[in-house]
């Protein structure tokens, strides 16, 4: 009998293309919800893009009760209990997060506190403490990269320990995310760039780890497709909402993938360098990704060499000897890599970002090793393993 | 007819299995912990005075070891002195006796969703890291192959055999202890 055997879970309703955020309301009110709160940063509401959010809701008659604009980009325990307040205060029955995956996950987690009761979110952090459905809760991503939208994750920093908490459950889960391209359009090229290739290496760790299953395989190859295809367009023409459209529900559909076969290397080795080098998590994505599948290869041979399909397309696929198809997708990633060098200088080995130092390469091999994501990797990684992979990332 | 008859006493045989496997292996993790340097090295990073254990949900069969400090592992039985620092939980009996039978790696097991963590989860990986290790010395190759992601290149017969008599000699008389007491 096989042993094979999986789970997939994602009930998020996606919400998705032109005029998107015009449906808020309406599933708002499906909800019985009347008083929102939106939870954004800085950054987003300077660069306007809570206006169409709030005119759509103001158009229907809803009125955006609370908006807390100030979620730093790692966020903390007190900036959940504090939010938690404001909700509590205002009477606010539903949250509406718009932001990139800090604001998502500080809604994640305010929305635990003002739905389970109390100040201390810590308590509920590990996997399965939740027991209840929690309120209405809607995601508005302005990032096309984590995927954070259809996870089933957040993580807050606890300022007094000084600790990052995890809280895993699945009723962390949005009742919606809205993915409008208005929503993307503003957004720098070196971000857009490293935010999409974050997306690339969810879908692609998901369709090479151990944890893969046939209806995850069916969104990371339909992401790596989406971003292989849009991304360099998007480059180019900042302005291509399709473009846009595209890159924004990739990563959505890489979440799905991740967040339901997990990922591998790559990320135990971008988790560690986030946190010693202070690199954004994309960039990281970006920078490790073809080394570690060159680390992968005999173990992974197969499923990279369907992925060329999907980088590349049906002509290069079907020209390319089954035999090569695995390193032909290296190489179409390495390719990608180079073009967003060429438009956005987007580091390609650990020396251009120049925020590294050789001699952190160790720090970041052990810490590395201890990552939750190393556990899925389809080819067990030792500490000289790890090591030789970030020297050849070095330069 | 036959069937029915026989299938409660399989899933006897199997709850025993698992039992018998978690006290082999608690008392293992000590052993290994007195005579392997690679799994002291890994250890000596968990905090001294963690519990750890390794359980069937929802009540089923456990094993305890707690880190005393200086990567050395103590076998507790089936009992913690103090509430659980890390849990690694089988859903079900035979999502364990899966793993033990070493039909599915640990790896796997935690890729097909059998099994959930509960506590830290750097510590998780360093305790699988140590299960595997354990795993590589006191099976034969062959079957350790199927018990972990890949076995160490670097561990030879002549090593693998004489820590694993001196594992097997110090669990055999840990047990002799134990019905002794």
């Amino acid at each position: 009998m096989s042993q094979k055997y999986y789970e997939f879970f994602c009930p998020v309703k996606v919400i998705a293309g032109k005029a998107a955020l015009e449906h808020i309301p309406y599933e708002l009110t499906g909800l019985a919800a009347k008083r929102p709160m939106i939870i954004t940063d800085k950054g987003v509401r300077a660069a306007g893009l809570l206006d169409p959010v709030i005119a759509a809701c103001e158009e229907s008659g809803l009125d955006i009760v609370s908006i807390y604009d100030d979620v730093p980009p790692d966020s903390s325990t007190s900036v959940v209990r504090d939010i938690a307040g404001i909700y509590r205060q205002e009477k606010c029955d539903a949250i509406i997060a718009v932001g990139g995956g800090s604001s998502i996950d500080t809604g994640k987690a305010v929305n635990i506190l003002v739905s389970e009761g109390g100040d201390d979110i810590a308590k509920y952090s590990g996997a399965g403490v939740l027991k209840h459905p929690l309120k209405p809760f809607f995601v508005v991503p302005t990032t096309a990269g984590t995927g954070s939208e259809v996870t089933a994750v957040a993580v807050i920093t606890d300022e007094k320990k000084g600790v990052k908490l995890a809280f895993t459950s699945s009723f962390l889960l949005p009742n919606a995310a809205i993915i409008d391209p208005r929503m993307t359009l503003t957004l720098p090229p070196h971000i857009t760039a490293a935010t999409a290739m974050d997306a690339m290496t969810h879908a692609t760790e998901a369709f090479t780890c151990m944890a893969k299953n046939p209806l995850s395989d069916a969104y990371a190859t339909a992401a790596v497709k989406k971003v292989s295809q849009s991304l360099l367009n998007v480059m180019d023409n900042p302005k291509d909402t399709d473009g846009r459209l595209e890159l924004a529900q990739a990563s959505t559909m890489a979440g799905i993938a991740f967040s339901n076969s997990m990922v591998g290397l790559v990320h135990s080795l971008g988790h560690a360098t986030g946190a010693i080098c202070h690199l954004p998590h994309g960039l990281c994505m970006s920078l490790y990704l073809p080394y570690v599948l060159e680390f992968n290869l005999e173990s992974i041979r197969e499923p990279l060499g369907e992925l060329l399909l999907h980088l590349e397309g049906p002509e290069v696929y079907s020209a390319t000897p089954a035999s090569r198809r695995a390193e032909a997708s290296i190489s179409a990633i390495r390719k990608l890599r180079d073009q967003l060098y060429k438009r956005c200088q987007l580091p390609r080995t650990l020396k251009e970002t120049g925020k590294v130092l050789e001699s952190q390469l160790d720090h970041i091999a052990e810490q590395a090793l201890d990552d939750g994501s190393i556990m899925f990797n389809p080819k067990e990684v030792t500490l000289e393993d790890a090591r030789e992979i970030l020297r050849r990332a070095w330069a | 007819m036959l069937r029915k008859r026989i299938q409660p006493m399989v899933l006897q045989a199997r709850r025993l299995y698992v039992d018998i496997m978690f006290q082999v292996m608690g008392r293992a993790l000590q052993a290994v912990s007195e005579v392997d340097e690679t799994v002291q090295n890994d250890a000596r990073a968990l905090p001294e005075g963690l519990l750890f254990e390794m359980m069937v949900m929802p009540d089923g069969p456990r094993l305890i070891v707690e880190h005393t400090g200086n990567g050395h592992f103590h076998y507790h039985g089936e009992s913690a002195p103090r509430p659980i620092d890390l849990s690694i939980q089988f859903k079900h009996i035979a999502h364990a006796f899966l793993v033990l039978s070493f039909q599915e790696k640990t790896a796997e097991a935690f890729a097909h969703d059998r099994m959930l963590v509960d506590g830290d989860l750097s510590y998780a990986v360093r305790m699988t890291r140590v299960l595997n290790r354990l795993e590589a010395f006191i099976l034969p190759k062959l079957i350790a192959e199927r018990a972990v992601k890949e076995y160490p290149a670097s561990l030879h017969l002549p090593e693998k055999l004489v820590s694993a008599a001196r594992i097997y000699l110090k669990v055999a008389t840990n047990f002799v202890e134990t019905v002794r007491a």
